[in-house]
């Protein structure tokens, strides 16, 4: 574990000495601030309602996850820095899990920051700390689980820009492929499936307040299996 | 200590290493030399766990890479090729960062960064970040790295690159002295470094061990002729003709060729390179009785052997086998 948290401890400190840390940062609080406002018609409707702000967070991760992850394996490659981290005594999942906590970290920090705006309409109306902490515990978890999702598409990309455009590829299809079911109007078994997949689908009870273990269970083994599948393909380079 | 057998790899349908065996004792440096893409760098990866042989064995202290890899990388302080360094860091961050990873603590780890700091000649850049860094100081942070646990296996992918002439003799000076108690491979484009540094040489050609041995065994093993360099001066008042010289120098028993003959202060001395096989019985002695015989005054008398330089365009050269 401890040598887990070397490795987290120095991505995390890296991603502060680029703007990318910072810009990631600021474009989430504007962006989902600026839609609950603008968009969302939060004034119009007169009502202290939240569900739309967390909405639009897991509408965020599409672009912010990935511009997180985007760096973390491709840029150790092209550097470089891949052969050094593979020749210190780490296996592959202690610097798979460093990874992941360090930019995990970086997401959770983007997220609390959110946390004053919430805070502020709660004094508007009559407010629940249970409900908004089952909406953060959503948040916290979707995060977990895409920047795993990220971490992986970066084990495979060549670049940062590819590794950026696959993973947003992927979130995006992950967090709008229900909504595109129902409007399509499909129904039955494929929908049920296309639902299964979706983040956005497992999301929705969270952004209501409402927490499941089986969503959760969804977030957890989404994060598992993709963080499995990242240190399958560093051992597997070894090999090749 | 570290073995190799047999070992192969390929990187998809093209292998890069073709069987090769060695063994590297404790308290020796082996140079790894051959032209690019022969396979030194795979090695080298190989060895330090990083690739995993295709076939063969490769074991550091009687370890098996692909067994137990991690143990293998405790052992082992890896200089690659590329010197990967964190460019947003600065070089004490770097070295905290290897510390961290090597899991030193207190005492010893203060004590193991300033050792590798002043035995690298990092001070003058410590504070500073990497990405300003001249060539010169990144691999010799990136030796820093390397030896910063003390490790008994050093594996060093052409240590001295971009180094200027006295930074060379200091990490060549420095080389040799941690090769008085570790094992340490290192490889090499410059063959001066071979005859410097190794007291074990392997010359890899596509993949395949061209040559093996010590430096000088390899020199004689390859050598195939005997040459000797005369400076010759004529006696008092007289004048060296280059065309009669050159009849009597022919004359010298068991000479296979005459090469250089060159005149010089206006006829009073020449030089005259002479080309002997390998089983002439002491050319020397011959050159010697012949000078006395003909009258000579003898100026300088130089053996030329075989460089390693001509040894291994020689063998690189041919194409390929052995």
């Amino acid at each position: 574990m401890r040598r887990v948290l070397a490795i987290a401890r120095r991505e995390f400190r890296s991603s502060f000495n680029s703007p990318v840390a910072y810009a990631v940062i600021i474009s989430f609080l504007l962006f989902t601030s600026v839609s609950l406002f603008f968009l969302g018609a939060f004034f119009t409707r007169n009502q202290a309602d939240l569900r739309q702000y967390f909405d639009y967070m897991l509408k965020a991760f599409a672009f912010v996850i990935p511009a997180i992850t985007m760096r973390s394996w491709a840029e150790e490659r092209r550097t470089g820095t891949y052969e050094l981290l593979l020749t210190l005594p780490y296996t592959e999942s202690e610097l798979v899990l460093g990874k992941f906590l360090a930019a995990f970290a970086l997401a959770a920090l983007a997220i609390l920051l959110t946390l004053p705006l919430p805070l502020a309409v709660s004094l508007l109306g009559s407010f629940d700390p249970g409900v908004l902490a089952a909406q953060y515990l959503g948040v916290i978890f979707a995060a977990a689980a895409a920047v795993a999702l990220g971490q992986w598409v970066s084990s495979l990309a060549k670049n940062q820009v590819s590794a950026f455009l696959g993973a947003a590829f992927a979130m995006i299809f992950l967090v709008f492929i229900n909504s595109v079911a129902g409007f399509l109007r499909i129904g039955g078994t494929v929908a049920a499936i296309l639902n299964w997949l979706s983040l956005a689908f497992h999301y929705e009870a969270f952004a209501r307040g409402v927490a499941d273990t089986r969503d959760l269970a969804y977030f957890v083994a989404v994060g598992a299996l993709f963080l499995f599948l990242s240190t399958w393909n560093l051992s597997r380079r070894k090999w090749s | 200590m570290i073995e190799a057998r047999e070992l192969r790899k390929s990187y998809g349908d093209r292998e890069a290493v073709h069987g090769v065996s060695f063994v590297v004792e404790t308290g020796s440096v082996l140079g790894l030399l051959g032209p690019n893409g022969a396979g030194k760098t795979t090695i080298m990866k190989v060895l330090t766990g990083f690739h995993f042989p295709s076939s063969g064995a490769a074991l550091v202290d009687g370890i098996d890479v692909v067994e137990e890899p991690l143990a293998v990388k405790r052992r082992v302080g890896y200089l690659p090729e590329s010197v990967p360094l964190y460019q947003d860091m600065t070089a004490s961050e770097y070295l905290d960062f290897a510390a961290d990873s090597r899991g030193l603590e207190g005492n010893g780890r203060r004590e193991a960064i300033e050792r590798s700091v002043e035995s690298c000649g990092l001070g003058p850049v410590y504070r500073r970040p990497v990405e300003q860094l001249s060539k010169g100081y990144r691999q010799r942070l990136g030796l820093a790295q390397a030896i910063l646990h003390d490790p008994p296996i050093l594996i060093l992918d052409e240590p001295t690159t971009g180094l200027d002439p006295n930074q060379i003799i200091e990490i060549r000076a420095l080389i040799r002295e941690l090769g008085r108690e570790k094992t340490v491979i290192l490889s090499t484009h410059i063959l001066q470094e071979v005859e410097a540094v190794c007291s074990q040489v392997i010359i890899l050609n596509e993949g395949l061990v061209a040559a093996q041995g010590r430096p000088d065994e390899i020199g004689d093993a390859l050598k195939g002729e005997e040459r000797l360099r005369l400076r010759l001066k004529a006696v008092a008042g007289s004048i060296l003709e280059l065309p009669r010289l050159e009849a009597q120098l022919r004359a010298i028993p068991t000479l296979r060729s005459l090469g250089e003959l060159r005149g010089e202060s206006g006829g009073r001395a020449a030089t005259a390179e002479l080309v002997f096989s390998p089983s002439a019985a002491e050319p020397g002695e011959l050159v010697f009785d012949w000078v006395v015989a003909n009258g000579f005054k003898l100026l300088e008398v130089e053996r030329r052997r075989l460089s390693l330089e001509e040894i291994f365009v020689k063998l690189t050269a041919e194409g390929g086998a052995k």
